[in-house]
């Protein structure tokens, strides 16, 4: 009987779990709260930078945001889909995200939303992460 | 504090070196300088050596080759600050009395990594999903333009007045003029910059001798006088932040003009860290060398041009002298040192007596930059 190749997990997303996808394949961003003080922070970190505190629970992240700045980049590793167009995506809870963008015609002060995208590719394979996109309407 | 003066500088051409290894590029920027402090090696009694990519031990490898090691060498990292951030800490040393003769080594070896971006460490989490140094900036430069109404054409300025004064100082790694037509159409590396609007990959070494005024009176005549010395690292700020304003360089700019007395308008020239052309707009701010939003109209005045109201970056700047970029802070000193003593050539800036030099760096997420350090110098 043959024996059938090990295999390969499902690789998990470059961002690891600062993103969740649910069943309709909605993706949502998790950062942390301080459970003592309250500050919101995206990635989450195992300490709060405004108390100290170690007490940070995961917290869902507003899914849309606006665009602060971007920039569409030429030159970047060979792993990076090129080009590739990165930016800061400001949320209502006062997050600043880094992520990468997808879509024609974008423009600082739009309106964009969180998703799953596939950034680049590397000897692994496609390298998935969040990524955000314009609203349409 | 004791005064502390600058009595020898010396460095090697911003260039490509990659047959030389870090200890080859270093020695012969300090064997300069000891020799335009007219000195004996064995007055320094404590090293500073500034790289950020060089590796373990840079300052050991380097005095070694002189045979001059035997005495405390610390080896400092702080990314593109690296070398402004040893000066620093020697000025520390000779101002508390613990040393009267110091030495400051900047040194850097880009090419090892065969070109490219600099490489940023993948344990940060905007490194790890994409950022690099250009993207940054680009980024920066794109909320400048939106916010002020500036256009493409008045960035590249920038690398404009940078190479022309590049052209004219030997030490320089590019020394071709460009015009805002070639600057626009040299390959895009990240929106809106064009490769002429990036720094170059490169390798350099510079190095300062600081002695304390008493001994530095006995050394040389022209001794140049540290007024202001000035290093602080970025605020973590996890949420929203004004790109267009740096808060390390406008925080650290108001405290270096306090701790020296001066203001803006006392500089007469000034080395700023132009990593790429919107840089260069945002500093001539931050310093208040002009009011927000109007640093593109200040450059099109002449005013930063060598013979205008405040000449910025004679030396070429990172733009066109290089950016090795453990060795810029200490490249920087060398500029303005030789600017205050009338040693500049062709690039001179006229009756300067007092200049600034800045160096920030350090990408990494929630900064707008990890490391500054100014000083200012008199004659």
């Amino acid at each position: 009987m043959a024996i059938e190749a090990a295999k390969t997990p499902e690789r998990p997303p470059l961002c690891g779990d600062a993103v969740a996808v649910d069943a309709e394949g909605r993706a949502t961003l998790i950062g942390g709260v301080c459970a003592d003080c309250g500050a919101e922070a995206f990635p989450r970190a195992p300490v709060c930078s405004t108390c100290m505190s170690e007490n940070i629970e995961p917290k869902k992240m507003p899914r849309r945001g606006t665009l602060y700045a971007f920039s569409t980049v030429h030159v970047a590793a060979k792993k990076w889909k090129r080009p590739m167009c990165i930016g800061y995506v400001d949320l209502p809870n006062k997050a600043r995200v880094f992520t990468h963008l997808v879509g024609q015609g974008l423009a600082i002060g739009d309106e964009v939303e969180v998703a799953m995208g596939t950034v680049g590719e590397d000897e692994n394979g496609p390298i998935d992460c969040f990524i955000f996109k314009k609203v349409s309407g | 504090m004791n005064g502390v003066s600058v009595v020898g500088v010396g460095m090697i051409p911003f260039g490509k070196y990659p047959e030389k290894n870090i200890a080859d590029l270093g020695w012969p920027a300090v064997k300069a300088a000891i020799k335009d402090a007219g000195i004996e090696g064995r007055r320094i009694e404590a090293v500073y050596s500034g790289t950020a990519r060089g590796g373990a031990m840079v300052g050991q490898r380097i005095m070694g080759r002189l045979g001059l090691a035997g005495l405390p060498i610390v080896n400092v990292e702080n990314a593109c600050s690296s070398s402004s951030s040893a000066l620093a800490q020697a000025v520390i040393a000779v101002g508390s009395g613990a040393y009267d003769v110091a030495l400051v080594i900047g040194v850097e070896k880009l090419t090892k990594f065969g070109g490219g971006t600099l490489p940023l460490d993948e344990d940060d989490w905007e490194v790890r999903l994409g950022l690099s140094m250009p993207a940054l900036y680009a980024m920066r430069a794109q909320r400048y333009m939106h916010d002020y109404g500036v256009k493409l054409e008045q960035v590249a300025a920038v690398s404009v007045k940078n190479r022309h004064n590049g052209a004219l100082n030997p030490d320089a790694q590019m020394r071709k003029e460009v015009s805002v037509a070639e600057v626009l159409a040299s390959r895009m590396v990240a929106d809106p910059f064009t490769l002429l609007q990036c720094c170059p990959t490169g390798d350099g070494a510079a190095a300062i001798i600081l002695a304390s005024d008493k001994v530095a009176r006995q050394i040389r005549r022209d001794a140049i006088s540290v007024r202001g010395s000035h290093l602080t690292s970025g605020r973590f700020m996890a949420g929203f932040r004004d790109m267009t304003s740096p808060e390390i360089t406008v925080r650290g700019a108001k405290e270096s003009f306090e701790e020296a007395g001066l203001g803006p308008s006392d500089i007469d020239v000034a080395e700023v860290h132009d990593a790429f052309s919107i840089a260069e707009l945002l500093y001539y701010e931050a310093f208040g060398f002009c009011p927000r939003g109007e640093g593109a109209a200040f450059l099109e005045s002449g005013a930063t041009k060598i013979g205008g109201k405040i000449p910025i970056n004679p030396s070429g700047g990172l733009l066109a002298k290089g950016h090795p970029v453990g060795a810029t802070g200490a490249a920087q000193v060398v500029e303005i040192v030789r600017q205050l003593r009338g040693e500049a050539g062709a690039r001179q800036v006229e009756g300067a007596k007092v200049g600034l030099t800045h160096a920030t760096g350090g990408g990494i997420s929630g900064f707008d930059h990890g490391a500054c350090s100014i000083h200012i110098f008199q004659r």
